[in-house]
């Protein structure tokens, strides 16, 4: 510990003098932001900073690296692998950038807006939809994850398909490093080729490098026209086809393609209030298909119902339906989130969150359908994704009858099977979520032994102290 | 018993409806459109009364512009079994529009019209009850059910502070409210079958009548924005503020 005077809390003297007595959480204030949301974390933090300006931030990290004093930066604490809470309990200040939440400036002719880190996304995606823009990232937790967790994580979401992951709607960024150093690259310009493009480095690496305190968001058109079908299917490859077929014949308007396994929308149905599966009969895979465009009258319709009427016949697509008003359209979506809610608290829930390439999809979630069944015969399964992206959500629990099954000991060799499978394929063990504290195993194993060591590299040169978010992903 | 249903095409229920700047109206140009949700509703009911054996046939009608098609095409895939459009390119208040429906009304001889209690957009609430006057018959508003009892229709009315029955002798009018019931979603094999289902058009012109607007906008102004609320120091504070500020105890 620093021979710098401390208070008796542990705490550097500066800290309250910078950030005030609301700037400042310690004891039982402090507690809850020791804990993930999942509840699979919980410890608590020495004290949680909660500073208003760049500079308090630069300030504060300043006095942190000088007296050694480890420091996680949190979001909205939505993350799902623990990375934006302590690994210790008592030994780290998390810096939680909330009370940052001011949208700096929108520039309707720029397509682009400037917010503080700390903004809520879905306030984001208001104040650009206020403007006649469509800022389009968006997905479960968009209601209390910010701008700054977004861009840490790399969040992807439901319109990555059309739009990109975060990384692809940032033009600029403000990040403070470890010894408080301020990067200001707050520049919105879709060019610019001067050297090294350094907020790429913090984007996506769940503030072991810096902290973001700003950023340049790309912008769209408003959207003005969209169509939303369910589709019912009778396999997975007629899922996969039919994706096919709809990114080629919908002239670039394909926005969404959202895969859904029947016991997802049947727990759905059963486990959270006011959804309804408006498809009569039962089929094993069904899909939330969205079209759009920024103007209207652009024939969305006849194209969704030309596609559709060739699926039918193509026998691909046996049945389903189309949202004829905003609100149905809202409900169709609710099933989709309901997904996620209806399985989140399952005995043993296992998330897998992972990337294959899009071909290799359909025959991706059998054969590891087939392995996890081969170890965990009573699992259920609830394979759900972003097809557009390639991405599975391979969610693995037991249902509420079966709280002792096969899972409550074999969970490891489940995961270890799914990642391996995933390597195989040449995918990814980690598509949207991150590496966090959880996964830093998986990393280890399935990257290579010198992408490891560039990372530990640039992890030294930006952060030489270990100083910031320690035990997460390297 | 031959329905007629009367939909009305509106600016989609959830999207936020812009004044234009001059206040001569609100902004349409690339807003997204739907079928007027109490006329969905008013389609649902006519659809499940011919699903009961009660209606023989259900026609829809819609006066408006061309595009309004649509609008009978998201009815013909709910389940009716053909369309009417009568077509104007002009301004349409309450009274137009059921001197319109009359005639079509005079055309198709149907035992029952339904229709939304009103429409989002101007929320009028007044063509349902045009219609009965100028037509002479019966009426039957808010409906929150509809049943057959002894040849006429039973209509449970949502009314102030209750609900009222009444029986309606045939032919009759009776307006959707919210609770009648919940709206189907279109299943694709419907949808697909709707394609070909007759879409009539008659041009108002050509009606002769005189569906000219009587009622002028003079301004149209957005509501006074909602102040932001504040957080109270105690219960004191607020039992303060709820006394001298609100005035509402
Ligand atoms: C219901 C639900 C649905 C989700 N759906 C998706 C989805 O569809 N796609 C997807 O990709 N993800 C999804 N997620 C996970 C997603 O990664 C997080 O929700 C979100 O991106 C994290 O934002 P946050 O503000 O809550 O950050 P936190 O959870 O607080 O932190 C996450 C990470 O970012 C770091 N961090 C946060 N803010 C900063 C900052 N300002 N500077 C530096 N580092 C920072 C933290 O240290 C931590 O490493 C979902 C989560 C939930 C709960
Ligand atoms: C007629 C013309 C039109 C052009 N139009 C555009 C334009 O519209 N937009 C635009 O962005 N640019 C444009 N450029 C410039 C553009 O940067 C280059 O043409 C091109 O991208 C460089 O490719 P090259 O293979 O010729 O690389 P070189 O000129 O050989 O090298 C360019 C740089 O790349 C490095 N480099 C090359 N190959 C590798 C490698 N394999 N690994 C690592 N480093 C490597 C070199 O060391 C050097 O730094 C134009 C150039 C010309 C002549």
């Amino acid at each position: 510990m620093s021979t710098l005077k401390m208070q008796q809390s542990g705490l550097p003297e500066g800290l309250e003098d910078l950030l005030g007595s609301k700037g400042l959480l310690t004891g039982e204030a402090a507690q809850e932001y020791g804990r993930d949301f999942m509840g699979e974390v919980d410890n608590a933090p020495l004290a949680v900073l909660r500073p208003e300006t760049t500079e308090q931030v630069a300030e504060a990290l300043r006095i942190c690296t000088e007296h050694g004093l480890s420091v996680v930066p949190q979001g909205g604490r939505t993350g799902l692998t623990g990375a934006g809470v302590p690994t210790r309990p008592n030994h780290e200040v998390i810096l939680c950038l909330g009370r940052m939440n001011k949208v700096r400036w929108l520039d309707e002719k720029n397509h682009a807006m400037a917010v503080d880190a700390g903004c809520i996304l879905a306030d984001v995606q208001k104040a650009a939809a206020d403007a006649n823009r469509l800022f389009p990232l968006s997905y479960g937790a968009e209601g209390s994850c910010q701008i700054g967790g977004s861009i840490s994580t790399n969040a992807g979401g439901t319109a990555v398909l059309r739009y990109g992951n975060t990384r692809d709607l940032i033009l600029g960024l403000e990040v403070v490093l470890a010894d408080g150093t301020v990067l200001d690259m707050m520049r919105a310009l879709r060019k610019d080729n001067t050297g090294i493009d350094l907020k790429q480095l913090f984007i996506g690496s769940e503030g072991i490098l810096g902290v973001v305190t700003g950023a340049v968001l790309k912008l769209y058109p408003a959207v003005a026209e969209r169509e939303c079908a369910l589709l019912a299917f009778p396999s997975l490859p007629a899922v996969m086809q039919s994706f096919a077929i709809a990114r080629e014949s919908t002239n670039d308007r394909l926005s969404a393609f959202e895969m859904m396994p029947q016991n997802g929308i049947t727990l759905a149905c059963e486990r959270v209030p006011d959804v309804v599966d408006p498809v009569e009969g039962d089929y094993p895979w069904y899909a939330l298909l969205e079209v759009s465009a920024s103007k209207q009258g652009s024939g969305l319709q006849e194209m969704l119902e030309g596609l559709i009427e060739r699926l039918m016949e193509e026998g691909l697509v046996l049945d389903g339906t189309v949202s004829n008003s905003e609100s149905q359209r809202a409900q169709l979506w609710r099933i989709r989130e309901a997904l996620v809610e209806a399985h989140n608290d399952m005995p043993h829930l296992l998330k897998h969150d992972v990337s294959v390439p899009i071909s290799d999809m359909a025959d991706f979630i059998e054969t590891a359908t087939d392995k996890v069944q081969e170890i965990a015969p009573d699992a259920m399964l609830i394979a759900f994704g972003h097809v557009g992206d390639g991405n599975v959500h391979f969610n693995i629990c037991h249902d509420e009858n079966n709280p002792n099954g096969s899972l409550a000991t074999r969970k490891k060799e489940v995961t270890r099977a799914v990642y391996d499978l995933v390597q195989d394929y040449r995918g990814s063990f980690s598509a949207e979520h991150g590496v966090g504290s959880m996964k830093r195993d998986a990393l280890r194993r399935y990257r290579s032994e010198s992408e490891i060591a560039v990372m530990e590299k640039l992890k030294k040169a930006l952060d030489p102290q270990g100083l910031l978010n320690p035990g997460k992903v390297l | 018993m031959k329905v007629l249903v009367a939909v009305k095409r509106v600016i989609d229920a959830y999207v936020k409806v812009r004044v234009k700047s001059d206040g001569s109206g609100v902004e349409t140009a690339n807003v997204k459109m739907s079928m007027n949700p109490f006329c969905e509703i008013a389609v649902e009911e006519a659809v499940r009364l011919k699903e009961q054996g009660i209606a023989s046939e259900v026609v829809v009608v819609s006066c408006g512009p061309q595009v309004n098609q649509e609008t009978i095409r998201t009815a013909l895939a709910m389940g009716a079994d053909r369309g009417i459009l009568v077509q104007s390119d002009e301004e349409l208040q309450p009274l137009g529009i059921a001197k319109l429906l009359k005639s079509v009304v005079e055309k198709e001889q149907p035992d029952l019209v339904l229709l939304g209690k009103q429409a989002v957009d101007n929320d009028f609430n007044q063509t349902g009850q045009m219609l009965s006057a100028l037509l002479g018959w019966s009426q039957g508003t808010f409906a929150s059910k509809i049943e057959q009892q002894d040849g006429k229709l039973r209509v449970t009315r949502e009314i102030d502070g209750g609900l009222e029955t009444l029986d309606l002798a045939t032919p009759t009018i009776v307006t959707a409210d919210l609770r009648l019931n919940e709206p189907r979603y279109a299943s694709l094999p419907n949808i697909m079958k709707a394609k070909k289902k007759p879409i009539e058009t008659i041009e108002a012109e050509e009606l002769g009548l005189d569906i000219a607007p009587r009622l002028k906008v003079l301004n149209v102004s957005e509501p006074p924005a909602r102040q932001a609320g504040v957080r109270v120091e105690s219960i004191a504070d607020l039992v303060d503020k709820l006394k001298n500020e609100a005035k509402v105890i």
